[in-house]
């Protein structure tokens, strides 16, 4: 911790440094050309580039609620991903039971999801805040596990999917790309604006950036932290809610299905810089791309690895995240 | 500064909780009732399968198997060579991960199991089947395809399903003669296969095939079973290659996604064609996918639904279960069985003399066979063979060799592909 304007303070100041976005947009560029130089295929590249953000999209509005309850409340959220899968077969059993459109799901699994999100702070995280890292750590995980196996007790192990009316494929560049993953992406992109505009010009969102920014002194101003805190983790539970929503179309409905975001999902959120919304939106795309343009870089390896160069890199450069202030 | 060394560790313990591997120790069970057979006079038979976590669904179903072929065996009046002794199940749940199935065989050998059926993940059963090993218990794989299990040379582990060089092997060979026999030999594939030892193993055993029977294989596309979200990339690499049959090894999930990519991507290839894949020959997969699964083909081990025997079994499952019964039920099944005969024959609930039955027995299966169960001296099931299975109009059809064929294959299986 420094003594001037601590990291923790992310979400108080203005979303994006342009100069690094335009640096970060200048080593896609040339992984992108030397891609196209490994493959010698213009359309194989431009799939992956379409893909990659497509993909990237989904990445950041997964990661997006997770980075908010990590900037303002401290605590890594392990149920994310569990409360993801809730919001997954939440819009199955919708769709599946009343017939109707996985978008109208949408504004039920995340108004249900945010009264759960205050619901398990107030309830569970309340008693821990301010405690040490291990004990949230430990509630949330178990949270994962209990609401994992409930999916497993409730709906059985068999895997479901939701299926988008009118979905197509849509050709772009060359390329093609589902019409629920682009409808997806612009979810993303519309949750991101949202949040931001609630951060930045409401009084809600003034008071989270203020509790974020210094506990203590938001307290000697009259915000009632505890107050805060539980909108703050239901905000990023409905977050949740709508991203399970969006992505019910594109995955196989497990009860583990929330869990395989997980990882990814803290990559992006330290890519982006914790409690940086937009930046978490931005790292997802950089990630996706990471993910697609370095399966081209590196034939027969793991299209992982090269996220997790990317992100040894970054972390080894700049340590507080690409979209993050220094500290 | 603090919060990125939280995130870190953060980011460290999920690879830890996902990932990590068994190594806890576990000694020899010292006081198993000896003779293995109870006071209250049944046999116990220990079945090891992920009732809980990613592969539950298969985990549930096997475990369902066990228990069916228990019954039969017990309604049929138990082990009449052990004065109709009555076998009990043990049911376990390795939640997939190495160290707790190990942890779980152990508890199980302890509570006096004679024999160990499971256990799906080769990880699991690499742990179990040493803990089998260790404790003089017979284990018998019903799934489980890495080769490296059975190269450890341990005596007491016995396996039904094929191997992945058989799948590879026979996979290639069914291409070529269905293919050969549609006047549309296969020239050129490309392999898109999960990047785990099963699709790797895969990829070589089919590879090495493949070659010698003419055709030219590339490129080979690795992706994360666990993590990949789209398949669209690879695909549109499949397409830019050119080729004429898309060999897809991987499981259950990214399956579906293969399937998605093809009808998104067209690749414009003569067949899609699963080898040992998890998605392709489950009646899931053509209600999940629709019509972007029609035609897919899948060479894999496949209970045999031309037998009167596995019709009734299939009947039993769906109205006890309510559930289509899948291909790894039948393999605990069969396993439960291998087991019973062994006590049967050796007329002695005693691990080690059940070990040598099982080793020299001769037992007829509902599996897709050249003949009864009957083990090499490496443990591996002799006459396991993989079929080839094709979805025909939403269903799964077995379509060759003949001798198993409910349809005659559709090939090419593809439709020619839609100008955009």
């Amino acid at each position: 911790m420094t003594t001037t304007a601590p990291a923790d303070a992310a979400a108080t100041r203005p979303p994006l440094p342009w100069g690094r976005v335009a640096w970060v947009l200048g080593v896609i560029v040339v992984a992108i050309v030397l891609a196209y130089v490994q493959s010698g295929s213009g359309i194989v590249v431009s799939q992956a580039v379409v893909t990659g953000i497509l993909v990237g999209g989904v990445y950041g509005l997964v990661a997006m609620g997770l980075t908010l309850i990590f900037g303002v409340l401290d605590i890594v959220n392990f149920a994310h991903g569990a409360f993801l899968a809730l919001a997954l077969f939440a819009t199955y059993w919708l769709v599946a039971s009343t017939g109707m459109h996985p978008y109208v799901a949408l504004g039920i699994c995340t108004v249900v999801m945010f009264v759960l999100g205050a619901l398990v702070q107030r309830g569970i995280l309340a008693g821990a805040m301010g405690r040490p890292l291990e004990n949230q750590l430990l509630i949330t995980l178990g949270l994962a596990m209990i609401i994992e196996n409930a999916l497993l007790l409730l709906f059985g192990a068999d895997p479901r999917s939701v299926a988008l009316p009118g979905d197509r494929g849509v050709p772009i560049l060359g390329a093609v790309a589902d019409l629920s993953r682009i409808l997806a992406f612009a979810g993303a992109i519309v949750l991101a604006g949202l949040l931001f505009l609630l951060l930045q010009r409401t009084r809600l969102g003034t008071a989270i950036r203020a509790v974020a920014a210094d506990q203590a002194g938001a307290e000697l101003v009259g915000i009632d932290t505890r107050r805060i805190y539980m909108l703050t983790f239901a905000i990023g539970t409905a977050c949740a809610g709508a991203a399970g929503a969006l992505v019910a179309p594109l995955v196989t409905i497990e009860p583990t299905t929330g869990a395989q975001f997980n990882i990814i999902a803290f990559v992006v959120v330290v890519l982006g810089g914790m409690g940086n919304v937009v930046g978490a939106l931005l790292s997802g795309l950089v990630i996706g791309l990471a993910e697609q343009v370095g399966g081209l870089l590196l034939p027969g390896q793991s299209p992982l690895l090269s996220v997790f160069i990317v992100f040894v890199l970054v972390l080894f450069l700049r340590p507080q995240g690409l979209f993050g202030r220094s500290g | 500064m603090r919060k990125t060394w939280i995130a870190a560790v953060a980011c460290a313990l999920s690879f830890g909780l996902a990932a990590c591997g068994g190594s806890a120790p576990s000694g020899a069970a010292g006081n198993a009732p000896a003779g293995g057979v109870s006071p209250e006079g049944t046999i116990k038979i220990g079945s090891l399968h992920p009732l809980s976590g990613a592969a539950a669904a298969d985990g549930q179903q096997m475990d369902n198997g066990a228990k069916l072929a228990v019954e039969a065996i017990n309604n049929a009046g138990g082990i009449a060579a052990l004065g109709g002794a009555k076998l009990e199940l043990l049911s376990a749940d390795t939640q997939g991960k190495p160290e707790v199935g190990q942890s779980e065989a152990q508890r199980l050998v302890q509570e006096g199991a004679v024999g160990l059926v499971g256990t799906y993940q080769s990880a699991v059963t690499a742990n179990v089947s040493s803990v089998a090993e260790r404790n003089k218990v017979p284990l018998v794989i019903d799934v489980s395809s890495a080769d490296s299990i059975l190269a450890q040379g341990y005596k007491y582990t016995f396996r039904v399903q094929p191997s992945s060089t058989v799948l590879g092997t026979r996979a290639a060979q069914y291409l070529s003669e269905v293919s050969t026999a549609a006047n549309t030999p296969a020239k050129t594939v490309a392999v898109l296969h999960e990047q785990g030892p099963f699709g790797t193993a895969i990829r070589d055993s089919f590879t090495a095939e493949a070659q010698k029977l003419g055709m030219t294989v590339g490129p080979a596309i690795a992706y994360d079973a666990a993590s990949v979200p789209d398949l669209t990339t690879q695909m549109t690499q499949v397409k830019a290659a050119g080729v004429d049959v898309l060999v897809v090894a991987g499981y259950y999930r990214d399956g579906v996604l293969a399937a998605q990519a093809v009808q998104t991507v067209q690749p414009g290839v003569d067949a899609v064609y699963g080898v040992a894949n998890g998605a392709f020959d489950l009646a899931q997969f053509p209600a999940e996918v629709g019509q972007a699964g029609e035609g897919f083909f899948d060479a894999n081990y496949h209970a045999d639904m031309t037998k009167p025997a596995m019709q009734d079994l299939a009947n039993l499952y769906e109205e006890r279960y309510g559930d289509t019964i899948r291909t790894g039920a039948v393999l605990s099944y069969d396993s439960v069985n291998v087991i019973a005969q062994a006590l049967q024959k050796a007329a002695s609930a005693d691990p080690t003399a059940v070990r040598d039955a099982i080793a020299g027995g001769s037992v007829d299966t509902l599996l897709a066979s050249s003949g009864p169960i009957a083990f090499d001296e490496k443990g591996e099931n002799k006459n396991a063979i993989p079929i080839l299975m094709q979805v025909q109009g939403g269903t799964i059809r077995q379509v060759h060799p003949d001798s198993f064929a409910e349809a005659a294959p559709v090939y090419p299986g593809q439709p020619a592909p839609v100008s955009r």
